[in-house]
Order: structure tokens, then C-alpha cells, then sequence
């Protein structure tokens, strides 16, 4: 494991949207630490501290240090919430981990080697179907990315998770099947065109009319009843 | 154009948009996404035009996912008619969308070729837009 960040924080009282807005209008992100059999803590970040180490990327299979009022935790990010609008943090849930346990991540996926895909190179699209991959660690071992090489890979290519090489202790949760975590996609330019082409000449076709063809009757039927009452 | 392909009812009512999104609000699928910050309705024509206008910005070779579906009908009065007579005919459909929806995602393009397209797609829709990026590929 790298070098652990510190999140400085400080403890708050009172539970509930009460506190907890009132802890956002101080200008501060409402959090809990929870776990390891221990009592929950009620705590209080910094959203700048907060905003860093959600950039920096995989927050969620990040171990940090939380610093609360100089005594520090350790800990794992299990949930963030946001504003549906600005995107800004919310409230954040931290586990308490110790090297021996066990948890399952999300652990982000990374591309490598992507020149060196013929596929790519022939104007093939990557399409990633998983950005992340789901799995279970040791909570000192979370690698920070999965690397993925794509080397040789042609269009119609995909790359399952069983081609993914996996750090020692690193389980995927889906096991049942090999599930795919990229393909190279062909480009669509050429039927793009073909369907632009006849939605057009249906467009065409189509002009003037009602979206259902019940509705045409009902239409005559009122256009009947505004000549009536026009002549009223 | 987008339209459902059967519906239960043929008229809905008109309704109002309150509040903010309580889904869909978040990257599902790309890496960049064109996120509504004013409520509306978004007609399939507009939904249309605003995929063509993202396709053809990307010469096609990135991947969209189109995050709204129009499937409530509006009805609309023949002109000249007077008031009364029962509603009007079904004339277009509509997405509601409230502020926070993510619209339209994008993969496989360059940050800067996906806010040059969401923003000429942004032109096309009745709604104020922001350009959200996934966490972490913001570099």
C-alpha cells in the first residue's frame, strides 16, 4: 500500500437532516465513521480536503487516514452523496478497517497500451463496459486501478475478466460467469449514414401527421365541430 | 424519432416539474454527460436534433447513450377552434426532465471534441445544460 492520506476532520453532535444541514450551511460536508464493532462517529469535513480526494480518482478504493480532533482512524469510503444539481458532496459514510479485513471495492479500471491495439488504430472504438471492477480484498491490499493491456486486441475484440490480470488476493464478485469488461467496437460511420438517410425520407413521408393514426378521426371530428360552432 | 410504441392511455395531463432529479443524475455509462440544470419538457424533435448535432461534432466515432426517452403526449387544439370540446389531439411527445437529469453521456471522444458537442447540443434543447466529466478524468 502507498502512502496514506490524511482527512482532517472534526466532530459534530446531533443526528439527523437537522445537524446535518446545519453542518452544510456552516460550509462544512456532514460524514460518519462506523464499524469495527465500535460506536458510530459523527463527523465533519472540509469540502477542499474532500473535493482533492475525489479527483484524484478511485475515492472508493482509497484507504485514508480521518483525523478527528487529532485522533486518527483508519478508514474506507462506502458511500458519497450528491447534489443532484451542483455535484457537490453531500455526506460521505467511512468503514473502519484494519489490515485484516476483508471487503469488497469497486476498484477502477485502466487502459493501457492502446496504441498498440490494430483495432483502435483502424478507427475501432473502445467501449468499456465496466469502468469498474467489483471485488474482494484485504482492506491493505486494494490496488488502486485494475490494468488492463490491450495489446493485439482487433476490431470485434473483447476482453473478458479472465484475461485481466488480477493482484494476489484480489476476488472478483462476479464469479459465476466471465464477465466482459471491454470490447472494440466497429466504427459506425457507415450505418450511422444509412439510418440518417432513410429517417429522413421518412420524415419526408410522414410530414403533417398526427403521432397516432387513431387521432386523424378525432381531428376531423373536432374540425367538424369548430365549423359548427363557427357558423353559431 | 423517439415514441413509445404502444401507451395505455392516448392523452396524459399536462403536469408540472418540481424539484430535482431523484435518479439518473449521476454518469451511468461515458465518461461525459450534458446534465439539465432547469426543469422542462424536451421534445422527441429536440432530442433528435440534438443527437444528429453530438454524432456529426464527433465524426460518429465516439459512443452516445441518450438518457431521456419522450413518452408523455402532448395534445394540442387545431387553430381557430374555440375553447371546450373535449381535448385536443396528441400532436408531439414529450421527455419531462427535472434540474440534474443527465441527458445525453459520451465515451471515446476527447474531453474537449465532448464539451464542443454537448455544447452545440445544448443550443438545440429547451433546458439550461452544464457539461458534467466523470471523477478522476477530469485531467
Amino acid at each position: 500500500m502507498s502512502t496514506i492520506i490524511t482527512i482532517p476532520a472534526q466532530p459534530r453532535t446531533g443526528t439527523g437532516k437537522g445537524p446535518a444541514r446545519a453542518t452544510r450551511r456552516s460550509g462544512r460536508v456532514p460524514a460518519v465513521v462506523y464499524g469495527a464493532k465500535k460506536d458510530p462517529s459523527l463527523i465533519s469535513l472540509d469540502p477542499r480536503d474532500l473535493m482533492r480526494a475525489l479527483r484524484a480518482g478511485s475515492f472508493m478504493a482509497t484507504v485514508f487516514d480521518v483525523d478527528i480532533a487529532g485522533k486518527a482512524e483508519r478508514v474506507l469510503p462506502r458511500d458519497v452523496q450528491f447534489d443532484p444539481l451542483s455535484d457537490a458532496p453531500m455526506h460521505v459514510d467511512f468503514l473502519r478497517v484494519s489490515a485484516a479485513t476483508t471487503v469488497t471495492v469497486s476498484i477502477p479500471v485502466t487502459f493501457l497500451n492502446e496504441e498498440a491495439a490494430p483495432g483502435l488504430k483502424r478507427g475501432g472504438l473502445l467501449n468499456v463496459v465496466r469502468h469498474d471492477i467489483e471485488a474482494n480484498c484485504r482492506a491493505d491490499a486494494i490496488p488502486h486501478h485494475i490494468e488492463v493491456d490491450l495489446t493485439g486486441l482487433d476490431i470485434g475484440d473483447s476482453v473478458h475478466i479472465s484475461m485481466v490480470p488480477l493482484p494476489d488476493g484480489v476476488v472478483p464478485t462476479i464469479t459465476d460467469r466471465d464477465f466482459t469488461v471491454a470490447t472494440i467496437a466497429a466504427p459506425t460511420v457507415v450505418q450511422e449514414e444509412a439510418t440518417e438517410v432513410a429517417e429522413g425520407e421518412a420524415a419526408e413521408g410522414a410530414e403533417g401527421e398526427t403521432p397516432e393514426g387513431e387521432a386523424t378521426e378525432e381531428a376531423k371530428g373536432e374540425d367538424k365541430a369548430g365549423e359548427k360552432s363557427a357558423k353559431d | 424519432m423517439l415514441q413509445p410504441k404502444r401507451t395505455k392511455y392516448r392523452k396524459a395531463h399536462k403536469g408540472r416539474i418540481h424539484g430535482k432529479a431523484k435518479g439518473g443524475f449521476t454518469l451511468a455509462f461515458g465518461a461525459y454527460g450534458l446534465k439539465a440544470t432547469s426543469p422542462g419538457r424536451l421534445s422527441a424533435r429536440q432530442i433528435e436534433a440534438a443527437r444528429r448535432t453530438i454524432t456529426r461534432h464527433m465524426k460518429r466515432l465516439g459512443k452516445l447513450w441518450i438518457r431521456v426517452f419522450p413518452d408523455v403526449p402532448v395534445s394540442q387544439k387545431p387553430a381557430e377552434v374555440r375553447q371546450g370540446k373535449g381535448k385536443g389531439t396528441p400532436e408531439w411527445w414529450a421527455a419531462r426532465v427535472k434540474p440534474g437529469r443527465i441527458m445525453f453521456e459520451l465515451d471515446g471522444v476527447s474531453k474537449q471534441t465532448a464539451v464542443e458537442a454537448f455544447t452545440l447540443a445544448a443550443a438545440k434543447l429547451p433546458v439550461g445544460t452544464k457539461v458534467v466529466v466523470r471523477l478522476g478524468e477530469e485531467g
